[in-house]
C-alpha cells in the first residue's frame, strides 16, 4: 500500500504515515489497499481521505482451513474456526459436534463430506468496505466528526471537519482526489 | 526532608535492611515480594543515604533513584478512544510510574477537536486533586496551540506533551504525538525520560514554594500513622496515596470520623488537616501548613 501525506507540518506527516499503514495492518486490509491519500489542513480544520480498493484475496474455503480425517476434519487455521462451526451447526445441527478444540466430529454421508469442503467460510470481500471504514475512522482526528462522502466506484473519499463542510470544499476534495487519481 | 528511593534485591537479609530504616527515622512506603525478588520503597533522611548504602551493597541489591516518588499525577487526553489509549498514553503512565509516581489516567468527555475541544468543571476540579497533570495531545501544531488554553484554566502544575517538536509553550515535550504501538525504541525512551525531568523540574518548583512555608506534618509521618491505627485489608492495593501537601485515603464513609481522630503528634488529625471528599476515589487530606495550625510535637 501506498501512502501519500499532503499537509504543511512535516512531523504531522511523517507520523500520520504511519498511522495509515498501522491502522489498516492492525485491521487486516492493508494488502487490500493500492493506494491512500490523506489531505491534513488544521489551520482550517479540515481533512480529506481517499483510499483506493485494489485486489481483495481470494473467498476461503472449509478445504483452505481444514484437513480431512476418518469422520472429522481437523482445523489448521483456528481464525476463521468460530465461522466454520456456526456455519456447520447451522447446516447439519448435530451432526456436527467440537469433538476438540482442532477437531470437528462429523456424522455424514461421504458425498456430503465432500461437498461440505468446498463451502465457503469467509469472503473477505464482504465486510471489506465496513473494516476500510473503520480503519479511516482510526485514522482521521477524533475531533473531526462532520464527515461527507464523494461517491467513486474505486474509491472511498471522505471529507472530515469539525466545522459545517462547505461547498468549496467539497469541489476542491473532488479536484483533489481526480488529480491523485490520474497519477495512480 | 525525606528521600525517596527503590531498593531491588533478594530476599536475603532484607529484614535488617527495613530494621535499619527504622532505625534511623525512615518509613517504607511500598512492600512487595515475588518469590525470591525483593521491591522496597523507602523513605528516610537524606542525611542517612550513605549508611543505606553500604547496608544495600551488603545485600547484593540495587538502589534507584525515585525522582517522583510520593507525588500522585494525572494524566489527561482528550479522549480514551483508539487515537489516544493504549498508546502513548499508557506507556507515559507506566514510564511515570516507574519513576516513583502514582499515575491516574483520564480522558476528557468533550476533549477532542481544535474549535469544540472542552474541559468540564467537574474535569478541571479531579485533575486538580492530583500533584501535577500531564496532558497528552496530537500531531497538530495548530490543534495544541488552541487546546493549551484549556489546560491554562488548572491551578495545579502541569505539563504538555504533544508531536511538533519545535513547539513554543511553557513546559512543553514535543516529539511523541499519536502512536500506533508501544513505546519501547530508544529514542522514545529517551523522550519518555526527558518529559520525566521536565515534570520533576516543575513538581521541584511546587516543592520549593512549599518548603517556605512547612506542613504541619510530613504526609510520609501521616500515613504511618493511620495505618498502625487501620492497617490496610488484605489485597487492597494503595489505601493511601501520598500527595505533596497531603494524602489520598480510600476508606468508606463510616470510617470517616474514625479518621479524623487519629493523633499525630499531640494533635489530632482533624486540628491539622482538612478532609474532603474526592470526586474520584476515597478522602483527600490536605494538610494545613504550620504556621496556621501549629506543629505537632
Amino acid at each position: 500500500m501506498e501512502v501519500n501525506i499532503e499537509g504543511e507540518d512535516e512531523f504531522a506527516n511523517k507520523s500520520y504515515e504511519k498511522i495509515c499503514q498501522d491502522a489498516f495492518r492492525n485491521i487486516g486490509v492493508r494488502t487490500s489497499i493500492d493506494h491512500t491519500y490523506l489531505y491534513c489542513n488544521p489551520m482550517e480544520h479540515v481533512f480529506i481521505i481517499s483510499v483506493k480498493i485494489g485486489r481483495v484475496s481470494s473467498p476461503v474455503k472449509v478445504g483452505d482451513m481444514t484437513q480431512r480425517g476418518k469422520d472429522k476434519l481437523k482445523i489448521t487455521d483456528e481464525k476463521y474456526a468460530p465461522r466454520l462451526l456456526a456455519m456447520l451447526w447451522d447446516k447439519y445441527g448435530k451432526r456436527v459436534q467440537q469433538v476438540s478444540r482442532l477437531e470437528i466430529g462429523l456424522k455424514l454421508e461421504e458425498e456430503e463430506i465432500e461437498a461440505l469442503r468446498d463451502l465457503i467460510v469467509y469472503d473477505p470481500r464482504d465486510d471489506l468496505i465496513p473494516r476500510i471504514l473503520d480503519g479511516i475512522d482510526r485514522i482521521l482526528p477524533e475531533g473531526a466528526r462532520v464527515r461527507s462522502t464523494i461517491p467513486s466506484t474505486s474509491r472511498i473519499t471522505i471529507i472530515a471537519s469539525e466545522n459545517p463542510i462547505e461547498e468549496d470544499w467539497k469541489k476542491k476534495a473532488e479536484e483533489m482526489v481526480s488529480v491523485v487519481s490520474e497519477h495512480v | 526532608m525525606y528521600k525517596i528511593m527503590m531498593f531491588e534485591g533478594g530476599v536475603y537479609k532484607y529484614t535488617e535492611l527495613k530494621e535499619l530504616i527504622e532505625d534511623i527515622g525512615g518509613l517504607i512506603l511500598q512492600e512487595s515480594i515475588m518469590q525470591t525478588e525483593t521491591m522496597l520503597h523507602l523513605a528516610f533522611p537524606g542525611e542517612e543515604e550513605r549508611e543505606i548504602r553500604n547496608k544495600v551493597k551488603e545485600l547484593g541489591g540495587k538502589l534507584h533513584d525515585l525522582p517522583l516518588a510520593g507525588t500522585e499525577i494525572m494524566i489527561v487526553v482528550p479522549s480514551l478512544g483508539k487515537h489516544h489509549s493504549v498508546n502513548p498514553l499508557c506507556d507515559i503512565a507506566e514510564f511515570l510510574r516507574r519513576k516513583g509516581a502514582i499515575t491516574n489516567v483520564m480522558g476528557l468527555a468533550r476533549g477532542v477537536g481544535k474549535r469544540i475541544a472542552q474541559m468540564t468543571a467537574q474535569e478541571k476540579e479531579i485533575i486538580e486533586e492530583c500533584d501535577a497533570a500531564v496532558f497528552v495531545f496530537g500531531d497538530f501544531k495548530e490543534c495544541i496551540e488552541e487546546k493549551v488554553k484549556l489546560c491554562e484554566i488548572i491551578e495545579i502544575p502541569y505539563m504538555v506533551v504533544g508531536g511538533p517538536p519545535d513547539l513554543e509553550l511553557e513546559h512543553y515535550v514535543g516529539g511523541i504525538g499519536r502512536k500506533t504501538d508501544r513505546m519501547r525504541r530508544k529514542g522514545e525512551i529517551d523522550k519518555l525520560e526527558e518529559m520525566t525531568v521536565e515534570l520533576g523540574e516543575i513538581l521541584a518548583e511546587k516543592m520549593m514554594e512549599m518548603e517556605e512555608d512547612p506542613l504541619a506534618a510530613s504526609p510520609l509521618f501521616i500515613k504511618e500513622m493511620i495505618e498502625m491505627i487501620m492497617p490496610p485489608k488484605a489485597g487492597e492495593e494503595l489505601p493511601l496515596v501520598i500527595h505533596l501537601d497531603g494524602l489520598r485515603v480510600k476508606i468508606g464513609e463510616e470510617d470517616e470520623e474514625r479518621i479524623m481522630d487519629i493523633e499525630v503528634g499531640e494533635k489530632k488529625l482533624s486540628e491539622i488537616c482538612e478532609m474532603k471528599k474526592s470526586l474520584y476515589e476515597g478522602y483527600l487530606l490536605k494538610i494545613l501548613p504550620e504556621a496556621v495550625s501549629g506543629g505537632v510535637f
